[in-house]
């Protein structure tokens, strides 16, 4: 795939300018561009990323310690003032809040857990060329499909392991069509209205929680409870913790959306779906020649997005909340940037989704026991989008200092292969 | 350049719109439940007035959406923008007045506000021309920045992530009428921001950068310096939209969840591709949403017995509507390309 991208790419950057473009199809052909970077330099990318990110984060944590007032800073000087945060102990405490005690490796896996599945979800759209902003929309709904599916059943069914096992399935089943449905709708907007799915997708994440909340408050609201919930799906629909003795986590969970992380990289590499959704994300025109109906393919991807997003919703109501209710944490915009980091590769989710798991876990730590406020990781979050945003950063200063030996190799790849090529070639198209 | 197949979709959106505002208003008139006097109240000129106070938000990201746009540079991190100086202006005012900043402070946090912003454009900026960064992601990520940066500010200075309320800019008498301020400034930056765009040689070149790059440098113009120029000005523009939000209209800086910006940086976007990158019109949309927001606040207040939540929803969908009609609009041919000068 990334031998064939510069190429076509070339051709459509020189077709301009075609009064009929629209914002997406700029959009799209900036999408091939990061598509076309080779694995290696993809990962070496997403680590300077992140090494970066950790170090602009210490900046933030420096500055807000020195804005924050505090009984024992850890730094002062007359002059410069006290700092109340210790980066290192922040990021110390960071890491080990995710690990210890023994029950954070429970949270953490929790978090991965349904990290996975929202970053699946962001990893799916955008290979197929769009950018779901919605996952969070369509886990909210999804996660309201399941806990209504599975209360609705559950009066017919026996207790026990047989009528969990319908529960679950129900469930799963419900919020990944009604995840589905909801991702349909941007991809269909696109498809056949051109609407840009950006903000199209974020606008439905208001729309979707203005509905579950409605229909909760108004409609399935618990009689007994003072919030707005929905009552509670019975114990026995639960997905049992195996390893852990916890409520909120299951290993049986993580090992089903890690084996759809295998299923999905399947998919899109081994299935002609998956190839023709590769296409199209990298080169729509040339995936139409191919026979590929192009809005179908947009509208297919899209559910196949929000399902998985619905899918997040499901194991939220199955495994952690048992019920649906409001302040359902930012999952969807989390998995974008598992997504963007794991360079959109379904197996690449999985390490990403850890750390992810690891930083929210560790999060409450740090309020916990040094008070720095836990929205720091939102912070890491955007930090580390911008910074894989620019990869030509990355190759710059590796090209001026070359230092270590791994830098200069991405120069050099990049020159022998894809990356620098379609630099050049967008080059020639500029200068023309 | 024949714009006469979108134009017309655009004037019978505008004509369908005008419509559905009218039928709004009339099934309003006609809902049982509400006394005669209370519906009248609804469109009035406190309701014009409030409306205003809603659109500057939206205009203001939309005239610096537009700006950027043209240049070359899509800058879809208005939203973000928005945030920060919304956030900024109440931390400095209040953080100068120790809690209770008078109207001279709150000014000092206005303008502060607003040269925040301008920096974390110039961020973009840099990201997108210097380090030829994706613009679509490098965008998403200034909200990304923005939507975690201001809560963790907000609890590392007042302990949550919603400030104390602070008050807002007086209005000041204007000829016959009471003028809110950030709603006069943008009732200026409107028609200047168009007079800038096509009756100026600065305007002409934004135009060129975003059209025909490689024309505008072969007569010795710099791209660069154009693009970051329209980048600024879209920094300059979300600051007094942002802090005009927070100071001129709510007083307090609320962090939680999308924040009291709550997706007006997007519908701004939507609302200059709804006005072709005209400022006029991307005012005339922005304004539109804008009567939607307050029509749902009103019917909110008059305490109907509709869900809160439910009417809340009517800006977002009417956006998705409108971008289900606009959606393929001719942006800037060189729009989202980097450009590099052939003298490098």
């Amino acid at each position: 795939m990334s031998d064939g991208g510069p190429g076509p790419d070339r051709d459509g950057e020189q077709a301009d300018p075609n009064p009929d473009d629209s914002w997406q199809v700029r959009a799209d052909r900036a999408l091939s561009r990061l598509v076309d970077a080779s694995a290696a330099e993809r990962v070496l990318i997403s680590l300077a990323a992140l090494a970066l990110s950790v170090v602009v984060g210490a900046l933030v944590i420096l500055v807000s310690g020195w804005v924050a007032t505090c009984d024992s800073p850890f730094f002062s000087a007359s002059g410069v003032g006290s700092f109340c945060y210790d980066p290192v102990s922040v990021y110390y405490v960071l890491f080990k809040g995710a690990v210890w005690p023994a029950y954070n490796v429970a949270i953490t896996l929790k978090e991965t857990t349904l990290l996975l599945f929202t970053g699946l979800s962001v990893a799916v759209a955008f290979r197929a060329g769009m950018f779901n902003i919605g996952t969070q929309g369509q886990l909210v709904l999804g996660a309201l499909g399941t806990a209504l599916a599975v209360l609705w059943v559950a009066p017919v069914v026996p207790a026990g392991i047989v009528g969990g096992l319908i529960l679950i399935a129900v469930g799963l089943l419900v919020g990944a069509l009604v995840g589905g449905l909801w991702g349909a709708i941007p991809g269909a907007l696109k498809a056949y209205a051109d609407a840009n799915e950006v903000i199209t997708t974020i606008m439905l994440n208001f729309v979707a929680s203005g509905i579950a909340f409605t229909l909760v408050s108004e409609v399935f609201k618990d009689p007994e409870s003072q919030t707005v919930q929905t009552r509670a799906i019975p114990e026995f629909a639960k997905l049992q913790p195996v390893f852990f003795d916890t409520t909120v986590f299951s290993m049986l969970a993580l090992a089903g959306a890690l084996a759809l992380g295998g299923a999905i990289y399947w998919m899109l590499n081994g299935t002609s779906f998956g190839y023709d959704l590769r296409t199209s994300g990298v080169q729509p025109e040339a995936a139409e020649y191919g026979g590929v109906d192009s809005e179908r393919m947009v509208v297919s991807s899209m559910a196949l997005s929000g399902a998985l997003g619905g899918l997040g919703g499901a194991v939220y109501v199955l495994m952690v909340a048992s019920r649906w209710r409001t302040g359902i944490p930012a999952l969807g915009f989390d998995g974008i940037t598992v997504s963007i980091l794991a360079g959109n590769n379904p197996l690449g989710v999985v390490p990403a989704a850890l750390l992810f798991g690891a930083l929210k876990t560790g999060s409450l730590a740090i309020e916990f026991q040094l008070a720095v406020p836990k929205q720091l990781v939102g912070v890491l979050r955007g930090l580390i989008i911008l910074f894989i945003a620019m990869p030509e950063f990355f190759r710059m200063v590796g090209a001026r200092f070359r230092f270590g030996d791994d830098e200069p190799a991405v120069a050099t790849d990049g020159a022998g292969e894809t990356t620098t090529g379609s630099d050049a070639d967008d080059r020639g198209g500029d200068d023309e | 350049m024949s714009y006469a197949e979108p134009s017309r979709k655009r004037r019978w959106l505008a004509g369908l719109a005008a419509l559905v505002v009218a039928a709004l208003a009339a099934v309003e008139l006609f809902f049982p439940a509400s006394p005669v006097g209370e519906i009248v109240a609804i469109i009035d000129a406190n309701y014009v007035r409030s409306v205003l106070r809603l659109t500057v938000p939206i205009a203001f990201a939309a005239l610096g959406g537009i700006f950027a746009e043209k240049s070359g540079v899509i800058n879809i991190g208005l939203e973000g923008l928005l945030i920060i100086s919304a956030f900024t202006s109440i931390a400095v005012a209040g953080v100068i007045s120790g809690g209770t900043p008078s109207q001279f402070q709150l000014w000092i946090g206005f303008w502060v506000a607003v040269l925040a912003s301008v920096l974390f454009a110039l961020l973009f900026a840099v990201i997108c021309i210097e380090f030829k960064a994706d613009q679509i992601i490098a965008g998403l990520a200034v909200w990304l920045i923005a939507l975690g940066l201001a809560p963790f500010a907000s609890k590392v200075i007042w302990g949550q992530v919603n400030s104390p309320p602070v008050a807002t800019l007086n209005n000041f008498d204007l000829l016959v009428v009471e003028a809110n301020p950030p709603v006069v400034m943008m009732l200026i930056s409107v028609p200047a921001a168009w007079y800038a765009l096509n009756r100026t040689s600065f305007g002409r070149w934004i135009e060129a950068s975003g059209e025909n790059p490689k024309a505008l440098d072969t007569v010795g113009v710099d791209v660069r310096k154009v693009r970051y120029a329209g980048v600024l000005l879209s920094g300059f523009f979300s600051g007094l939209g942002g802090a005009g939000l927070a100071l001129g209209r709510v007083g307090q800086f609320i962090g939680g969840g999308a924040t009291m910006v709550n997706g007006r940086g997007w519908i701004g976007i939507t609302a200059y591709l709804f006005g072709n990158y005209n400022p006029l019109g991307a005012f005339g949309a922005s304004f539109l949403f804008a009567s939607l927001d307050a029509l749902q606040i009103r019917l909110q207040q008059l305490g109907y017995n509709i869900p809160s939540e439910l009417i809340g929803i009517i800006p977002y969908v009417t956006v998705v509507v409108v971008l289900a009609f606009v959606g393929h609009t001719r942006i800037p041919a060189a729009a989202g390309d980097h450009y590099e000068s052939g003298e490098e």
